[in-house]
């Protein structure tokens, strides 16, 4: 009886620190988004009067330069920059009439007239057409921006002239680009980069979510906006729906698993090799190493066939008079996912491993020696010296751990892919959400509704991710460790 | 000043607008609109073309493609037409890569991959009837290549090579007493190669007299085409109209319940092996030395179980006298193993049928065609066969060849080989049917949860694959 009452209480004692745990995490995204969106408010107040300012006290070369781009510099003597702007603009209207305004207004109907090769006809590719269309505003952007620099830029020399100062020659502003100002210059090239491989292909992505894109809707055929109908059918459609929340049930629990498994036995094992009673430490260090060095398929593929009913471990089962075993196979759901969090972890916990133990190493020994003294137990100095430290230095780690298990393809892809399961659609009960996106967009050609899939995980890992951050000491107790 | 100011700004606005419109209507005014063409197969060749051959990598490795294109070349010299191995992936992408220009201007692919193609209208219909190899080639075979599109149908490809399971067994390890114990009907051919109802006894005799080590008849579940022949045989079939409407899905038709309980019971008599794949690739071995008596695959890896046994320790001649390749035995038509009451149906099985597109893409259809008329005459589709040992859907080398060509010609004729559906929704069939085909065998390894221990709950499994595979094609189509 007083055993029930004590479990109770400890019961609503955990239950009310969740709780209170739970309000602070939301007051504080709470207060982060409020905070966020007051920066946002003075920022475009500063804007208003700066371009208010430019608008009222520009002269009429600051005038100049909005009308055709680069005149108020011409105007200032400033020849060279002054040609550069305009050839800026002039490049930008040649682009604009020969490509930009096709591709544009592509990106909006996204083709008007279908293709057929077998009569020579060179229809629309909506597909090339949407790619070209945000290359398009992209350019639009980058126009828009070039166009400010060049009002401000005539704007700063006007000011300088009205105050009787030397405006920069053009040597002197290229000659600080490689001083004073190199960061800009070693920053375009990334840019530049990040646009055309990371932007590009992500907005795509994101865009393809909108549209009719898959199915009998693929090139050249024309593809249609369909707006927000991709994610009302992942939602509403009956089977659909409840293999997405089925799956995501899963995923979230095979994350937060794999994620705490691979951390703290790669944590274990660095600490274990860490001890001095250890011997030959650079031996034992090697098994997981090689474990890690090996490509990660062939070693998924090593451990589907091992657990296959004709593998080795099935082999010595039946050898020793035992019945073979389904590991893997259509039976097997928790088993099969144990066997997933298993395969992971043995890829994954080396490179803990070796985080940990250099982490470790970095940890003053006279914090033990002193929680010796007061008398702390060697589990005591693991959750008051060893984790704080190591979580507070792996924070960020662990989260990008926590999104790359989340979105683990290969996993159940190659231990227990091409299986549909009657209670999922094109799914199986171990497939993760990344698995399902593959099943729809390649192996049935559905690539909106895919692309609407990876969008809600990009949302869930970055609230999550986002959410764990903020309650984390990486973020809490930044000066602490410094 | 002010006011001149914010007036000067507006002018600039209201002219920057302009520009970009003029420039956007000036655009719109420059886009060019594509020409019509004609009928792209006139009869005259394009003279100095050069034609981008795909050839699957077998007949890449085995040196066939070299002889072809040499020959082509050598006999095409005077037209300055030149064809060169494509040098892309066997299974590349007309798709995606032909309207872009990286595609081959001729493939060789198996039906059901050619024919998601006409769809996107990304091969060519083509003037079959004025190819040498017309009159050779079955009714049956110009069928996997034909499709309706836009209300017309078209033939789309030229079969070279058909393709179905045969039964492959050790004649060596045939019982000693198989004349007088295993040869009711004493027509010389062993009852378990004839019928599946005594390779079923036959295997349960050899897994107990062996505690379970060796097996007589021993074939994974796990791939669908190897497996839905036996749904086929008893009525079922994949799509509708002769496998062209994906609207209609009947694995479950008829009486194919009866093949599902075919699979289970002769999954009973092998290991719990035949509900993954590992027994797939270790079958060779198996076959050699001598752990099965029997297994179903295709031709074309006839040499792969020789150079095992060979390996195994048997001279080629003695591989080559043991190993006995054959048609599939018939099923009961009561569909139980143990009851040959009701007399025999025939075992159909999946098939496929490979042969040559033309890219809509090719800017010389003239010389395409001449070089596919080339590579499926007589002379090469019979060297073809001599290298790679493929079963030629010519009709005329395939009596020369005569063996397993025949047979297979014949299965392929007579409706024993059903050539794979040549619509893209095919696609969508296998992982359904591969889980159902892997609950089944495990079915027969269950002990206390058995799932399929009546008619009606194998039908309804069946019904519910049919939904699975319809809700795969149609729930997002809309």
């Amino acid at each position: 009886m007083k055993s029930n009452v004590k479990k109770k209480t400890r019961a609503s004692v955990f239950f009310n620190r969740c709780g209170i745990r739970c309000k602070v995490l939301f007051h504080k995204i709470g207060v982060a988004i409020v905070n966020f969106f007051r920066r946002m408010r003075a920022k475009i107040k500063a804007t208003n009067a700066r371009v208010k300012e430019v608008l009222t006290q520009g002269n009429g070369k600051v005038s100049a330069s909005m009308l055709i781009m680069g005149l108020g510099q011409l105007l200032y003597k400033q020849w060279i920059k002054g040609c550069l702007f305009l050839a800026a603009q002039v490049g930008f209207i040649l682009y604009f009439v020969f490509r930009g305004a096709k591709d544009f207004i592509g990106f909006f109907t996204l083709g008007v007239r279908e293709s057929n090769a077998w009569y020579g006809i060179e229809g629309d590719n909506s597909v090339i057409m949407m790619l070209m269309g945000i290359l398009s505003i992209i350019a639009i952007i980058f126009y828009i921006v070039l166009y400010v620099a060049n009002v401000k830029d005539a704007y700063r020399i006007q000011s300088a002239v009205d105050t009787l100062k030397q405006p920069q020659t053009f040597t002197e502003e290229m000659r600080s680009l490689l001083n004073r100002n190199f960061y800009k210059t070693a920053m375009v090239l990334p840019i530049l980069g990040v646009c055309v491989f990371n932007i590009l292909p992500i907005v795509f992505m994101i865009v393809i979510a909108f549209t009719n894109y898959g199915g009998e809707i693929v090139p050249p055929a024309l593809i249609d906006w369909v707006g927000f109908a991709n994610f009302g059918k992942i939602l509403s459609l009956g089977q659909f729906a409840s293999t997405f929340f089925h799956i995501l049930g899963w995923n979230l629990l095979w994350a937060i698993l794999a994620t705490a498994l691979n951390y703290f036995a790669g944590l274990g094992l660095a600490l274990l090799l860490n001890k001095k009673c250890v011997k030959g430490k650079v031996f034992w260090r090697l098994f997981p190493i090689l474990a890690y060095a090996v490509p990660g398929f062939i070693t998924l593929i090593a451990f589907k066939y091992m657990f296959s009913y004709g593998g080795p471990i099935n082999q010595m089962i039946t050898q020793a008079g035992g019945t073979a075993i389904g590991f893997l196979d259509i039976d097997a759901k928790w088993m099969a996912r144990g066997i997933g969090l298993f395969v992971n972890a043995w890829l994954c916990v080396p490179s803990s491993m070796l985080l940990a133990t250099g982490i470790l190493s970095n940890l003053n020994a006279d914090l033990y020696e002193a929680a010796k003294v007061d008398g702390a137990n060697a589990f005591r100095q693991f959750t008051r010296i060893t984790l704080p430290y190591v979580l507070f230095a792996t924070m960020p780690v662990l989260i990008s751990q926590f999104i790359a298990n989340f979105n683990n393809f290969g996993i159940f892809y190659f231990l227990r892919g091409g299986l549909y399961l009657p209670e999922y659609f094109l799914a199986s009960d171990t497939d993760l959400l990344i698995n399902w996106l593959y099943n729809m967009s390649i192996d049935n050609n559905y690539y909106s509704i895919g692309a609407a899939i990876s969008i809600i995980i990009f949302i869930l890992t970055s609230v999550i991710s986002l959410s764990v951050y903020v309650m984390s000491p990486s973020y809490k107790q930044e000066e602490t460790y410094q | 000043m002010k006011k001149n100011i914010v007036a000067l700004s507006s002018h600039i606005a209201v002219l920057l607008a302009v520009i970009l419109t003029v420039g956007i209507v000036g655009s719109i005014a420059a886009a060019k609109s594509g020409s019509e063409g004609a009928n792209k197969f006139t009869g005259e060749l394009e003279h100095g073309a050069t034609l981008r051959i795909l050839e699957n990598d077998t007949a890449i490795k085995q040196g066939y493609l070299g002889e072809l294109i040499a020959a082509f070349n050598q006999k095409y010299a005077e037209y300055g037409i030149k064809a060169v191995d494509a040098n892309m992936d066997q299974y590349t992408d007309l798709e995606n890569d032909g309207p872009f220009g990286y595609g081959p201007d001729v493939l060789y692919q198996a039906n059901d991959r050619l024919m998601r193609y006409p769809d996107g209208k990304h091969i060519l219909p083509l003037p079959v009837e004025t190819l040498s190899c017309y009159e050779q080639v079955s009714e049956k075979a110009w069928q996997s290549y034909t499709n309706v599109v836009g209300g017309e149908s078209y033939v789309f490809g030229v079969p070279v090579n058909a393709q179905g399971p045969l039964l492959y067994y050790r004649k060596d390890l045939l019982p000693e007493n198989w004349e007088t114990e295993w040869d009711d009907d004493k027509n010389g051919v062993p009852d378990m190669i004839e019928y599946w109802t005594d390779m079923y006894r036959y295997s349960k005799q050899v897994k107990t007299q062996n505690g379970g080590k060796k097996f007589g008849y021993m074939r994974s579940f796990l791939e669908p085409y190897f497996s839905v022949g036996y749904l086929y045989s008893y009525g079922g079939y994949t799509f509708g109209n002769n496998n062209t409407d994906p609207s209609d899905i009947g694995h479950s038709a008829g009486n194919a319940h009866l093949g599902a309980k075919v699979i289970r019971q002769l999954a009973s008599v092998m290991d719990e092996r035949c509900i993954d794949d590992s027994v797939t690739t270790g079958a060779y071995a198996a076959i050699a030395s001598g752990e099965f008596f029997a297994t179903v695959t295709t031709p074309d890896v006839y040499t792969m179980f020789i150079d095992e046994m060979v390996a195994a320790g048997m001279s080629r001649e003695q591989a080559e006298e043991n190993l006995v390749t054959v048609t599939m035995p018939k099923l009961p038509a009561s569909g139980d193993l143990t009851d040959e009451s009701q007399g025999f149906v025939d075992n159909k099985m999946m098939g496929g049928v490979q042969g040559y597109a033309i890219s809509s893409y090719t800017k010389y259809p003239n010389a395409a065609l001449a070089f596919v008329d080339f590579a499926t005459s007589y002379e090469m589709v019979l060297r073809r066969n001599e290298l790679l040992g493929i079963v030629p859907a010519r009709g005329d080398v395939a009596e020369q060849v005569g063996g397993l060509s025949e047979i297979i010609n014949g299965n392929l004729e007579n409706g024993n080989i059903v050539v794979m559906p040549s619509i893209k929704e095919n696609s969508q069939i296998w992982t359904p049917l591969q889980t159902l085909f892997q609950d089944l065998a495990k079915d027969a390894f269950r002990t206390s949860d058995i799932k399929y221990d009546t008619e009606d709950k194998i039908k309804a499994a069946l019904k519910a694959v049919d939904k699975q595979i319809y809700d795969a094609i149609f729930t997002l189509k809309d």
